[in-house]
């Protein structure tokens, strides 16, 4: 990653310089710079090969701190037999992917998708490489490449001894036609990839190389700040721009869309104080008169609504409810959470009539392309997007709703790039939010203490609804059933009840709902898993020993249930005054369960002594960045459980920024023991699945701390706190 | 919505029709809906409109980018090279995709009045796929040109039941 140059700042101040303001700015250097010096360094669209034996492996998806570009380099590197301390990254362009006919394939990143979705392709670029790069080396030789091998750069002709490097051939190899077959290395054999390298871009990212939305700076910029409606669909009504004209550094008021009004100056405090002074009158409309209590009730009139969408079912869940022996029900709720991202929105925009460009973090650089050729109305070869690392994605850098903001701006001002940057309160308060759900839960036990019958009832948002309407199957949202669905590779459920009930009454309020770091995971894991533990409960039974009972047709989920126990020592009694919780999810393709030890002190203040958490992804590409984005998902999903809600009052989001939205601190985080138990034979992910095990894990230890069930959200609101 | 520069003589019903079934829409001539055709595939679709008679690449421009962000409102626009007299004219233009659940989006029914053989409008679409567009002329020959479009879908809930 030190020769990572689209990303690196220096080289990005120096390639802005030296095209002094032109359309062809810095970012497009690498690949230019590539070919000055090498002629043909390319041996395919994967793989670059220097003289200097440097090894540029090209990663089509986005990294955000989850380490996609380093787990898709070792793939790459694993077929290539290249020597992984040569190794460098770096993006191709969304527009070089249309250009090449996609022959990076699709570049979103997201649904913990980077590497299950395309190990297969970027394992096959590296074998490609490899192959042409040993057949350049044959053909020099005169000799049969079934006779040449590589290891580490290096070409043997096994017979006679000679060798030669990568870097020597790649100029011959990038001539010559791709293999038509390729045979992909059993993952039993691998030597780069399912280690645990180091990331490639920690040091870039510790010495301050990597450049971040934030950071762009290109010649001549500008700087906007912009205020959306605060009321989700409300417009502007009218605004005084000669109130700020005079004002230090202001260039120019530019109305975006009908709901928001951006100011651009030389700096962003100067765009920022001008737009704070502007006036502007809003037109909020109906949906001002929206709270989260109307939201609520609203919510809760779907628990007992007649007509729902069904999501998994078997058997006759009602009638064997009526004729349970005993019945147990809860309802429990879930608020709407932002993803906070450390670096808010923002993009960088320089339009001009024959071309658009923008700059920007991006989870999908395709459809951040998509958005960018619509916004602007050129053509798509007039277009291009140029990838930065991202300061935090979580699901909200899918959206392009903050890029196309900046194009509609830089459009206003021809010629002069324009960063966007939105301020913590703006992200705050326009967010994509978690959506809202609440859930009524049942079950059924017959006279010997068996579970007969589980309705499970969601009710509220849908995500699909909202975002992708054409993707809602007869009006029902398959994705809301994350985690329950009866079978699949994605998220089925892990337990077999006689007679089963998952329904849905959708209910779409105002507040646009998004994907959210685990999406509708995370509140049907708690509603799952914390009421199963009170049926266990109910039923005076251990909650492992009661979910083992339901689970014996389930053996991957079973397995990781089992691997979570042992783990904390669920067989023996726990220390003096600390208490145990457990969980377990299939989610993205994962099966995932995490076991928690806990005290509890005054009623109210949680300590996390331990917590152990078991993940079987198929395979593990890199245990060690495996292991951290499992530790990371609890900071991630804790934070959740103690602290974030937004709230909504008069239409609009009630938290603005951190004093308001908390997340939790190094102290109060435990070691995460991580059990990797990858059984192969299957592709899931690790950057979502576990965060949905860290709240009913914890809750159903409080539970068995103090006897209380909490059944709402986040644990602030019952003057819960860590210890 | 579409191009407005090519807002036609479209009635308010027949442009109501139209809209129906697409995602608003404004053509150059009268448009109406086709109904649902039995035909599961866009090859069977085609097939049935035009029969046996072959289908000539040129002629026809479909203009749809290649890549869109969403498949919920998908703009496009079909233009053919046409004189539109009444000896020399676009009979219609229909539009077929492969993966959508109906594989004749629209028919367009145009005339010489129509002034320019030229129509625009909005389609949903489920995937990624190809989108064709066949132009039937005044002497019954058929035109046609395809295009390649790829739906960026959010990954977070690809194949969610999978």
């Amino acid at each position: 990653m030190h020769d990572l140059p689209q990303m690196n700042r220096r080289s990005f101040v120096i390639g802005t310089a030296a095209v002094g303001g032109g359309l062809a700015l810095g970012l497009e250097l690498p690949f230019g710079q590539a070919r000055a010096a090498t002629g043909r360094p390319e041996v395919n669209a994967w793989v670059v090969v220097r003289p200097d034996e440097t090894v540029v492996i090209r990663v089509a998806r986005s990294e955000m701190g989850q380490g996609t570009i380093t787990g898709l380099a070792q793939l790459v590197a694993e077929e290539l037999e290249c020597d992984w301390s040569k190794v460098t990254v770096e993006y191709p362009t969304p527009g070089q992917n249309v250009a090449r006919e996609r022959v990076w394939g699709n570049m979103s990143t997201g649904g913990s998708r980077g590497i299950r979705d395309s190990q297969e392709l970027v394992r096959k670029g590296g074998a490609a490489a490899r192959l042409m790069l040993i057949q350049a080396a044959a053909d020099a030789w005169n000799v049969p490449a079934v006779e040449c091998g590589a290891v580490g750069g290096v070409i043997t002709h096994k017979p006679s001894g000679r060798t030669t490097t990568f870097g020597k051939v790649a100029e011959a190899a990038g001539k010559l036609d791709p293999p038509k077959e390729i045979q992909l290395k059993d993952p039993k054999d691998w030597k780069v990839a399912g280690k645990p390298l180091k990331r490639l871009d920690t040091i870039d990212k510790l010495t301050g190389k990597l450049t971040y939305g934030v950071d762009v700076k290109l010649p001549g910029m500008l700087n906007a700040a912009i205020r959306d409606c605060p009321v989700f669909g409300g417009k502007v009504k009218s605004f005084d721009p000669g109130k700020v004209a005079g004002m230090p550094g202001v260039k120019k008021v530019v109305p975006v869309g009908d709901s928001a009004i951006a100011v651009v100056a030389d700096t962003w405090w100067q765009a920022k104080t001008a737009l704070d002074a502007l006036p502007i009158v809003w037109e909020e409309g109906e949906n001002a008169k929206v709270s989260s209590a109307s939201i609520a009730e609203w919510l809760k009139a779907g628990l007992d609504a007649e007509e729902a969408f069904v999501g998994n079912q078997n058997g006759d869940a009602k009638a064997a409810l009526a004729d349970a022996a005993k019945k147990v029900d809860a309802v429990y709720s879930y608020p709407y959470q932002n993803h906070a991202t450390m670096e808010p929105m923002n993009a960088t925009a320089l339009y001009a009539a024959d071309k658009c460009e923008v700059w920007c973090p991006t989870q999908n650089g395709e459809t951040a392309l998509a958005a960018v050729i619509e916004a602007s109305g050129l053509p798509a070869n007039k277009c291009d997007v140029h990838k930065l690392t991202l300061g935090g994605g979580f699901g909200r850098r899918i959206f392009t709703d903050f890029l196309r903001q900046a194009v509609a701006i830089a459009k206003e001002m021809p010629g002069t790039p324009v960063k966007l940057l939105w301020s913590r309160e703006e992200d705050m308060t326009h967010g994509r939010y978690h959506p809202v759900t609440q859930a009524k839960m049942v079950g059924g036990f017959d006279a010997g203490g068996n579970l007969t019958a589980l309705h499970m009832r969601i009710s509220g948002q849908s995500i699909l609804a909202s975002v992708f309407p054409q993707n809602l199957q007869n009006g029902r949202d398959p994705a809301t059933f994350q985690g329950l669905n009866p079978s699949g590779v994605e998220a089925a459920i892990g337990y077999t009840v006689p007679n089963l009930l998952i329904d849905h009454s959708m209910r779409n309020p105002h507040v646009p709902p998004g994907f959210w770091r685990g999406v509708n995971i995370n509140h049907n894991a708690i509603y799952l898993e914390c009421f199963i533990d009170e049926l266990a409960h109910a039923a005076g039974q251990d909650p492992v020993a009661f979910r083992r009972k339901l689970m014996a047709a389930h053996p991957k989920h079973l397995a990781v249930l089992n691997a979570a126990a042992d783990g904390i020592g669920w067989e023996k009694p726990a220390p003096q005054g600390v208490h145990r919780g457990i969980a377990q999810m299939m989610a993205f393709g994962s099966y995932v369960a995490a076991a928690t030890e806990i005290s509890v002190t005054g009623g109210n203040k949680i300590k996390i002594h331990r917590i152990v958490a078991a993940t079987d992804p198929g395979y593990a590409v890199n245990p060690a960045q495996i292991e951290r984005q499992i530790a990371g998902s609890f900071v991630y999903g804790l934070s959740a459980l103690f602290y974030q809600e937004c709230t909504v009052k008069g239409g609009r989001i009630e938290q603005e920024n951190f004093d308001t939205y908390g997340s939790m601190r190094i102290a109060d985080m435990p070691k995460v023991e991580a059990v990797i138990m990858p059984s192969g034979g299957f592709w899931g992910g690790v950057g979502e699945p576990t965060i949905c095990v860290a709240a009913p894990a914890v809750l159903n230890a409080f539970f068995n701390a103090t006897g209380k069930r909490i059944r709402s959200f986040p644990l602030k609101n019952h003057n819960l706190s860590f210890a | 919505m579409a191009d407005r520069r090519h807002v036609s003589t479209a009635t308010r019903r027949q442009f109501l029709t139209v809209a129906g079934s697409l995602v608003g829409s404004v053509a150059v001539a009268s448009a109406q809906t086709v109904r649902p055709a039995a035909a599961t595939t866009a090859a069977a679709a085609i097939g049935e409109l035009v029969g046996d008679a072959p289908v000539h690449q040129g002629k026809v421009k479909l203009e749809v980018p290649p890549l869109v962000e969403n498949g919920n409102a998908v703009p496009l626009t079909v233009s053919v090279d046409s004189p539109m007299t009444a000896g020399d004219h676009v009979k219609s233009i229909h539009i077929f995709n492969e993966k959508n659940p109906q594989p004749n989006v629209a028919s367009f029914y145009l005339d010489p009045r129509a002034g320019r053989a030229q129509v625009s409008t909005r389609i949903r679409l489920a995937d990624s796929q190809k989108v064709i567009a066949i132009a039937q002329l005044s002497d019954d020959s058929f035109w046609s040109d395809s295009v390649d479009v790829v739906v960026t879908l959010a990954a977070c809930l690809e194949n969610p039941q999978k």
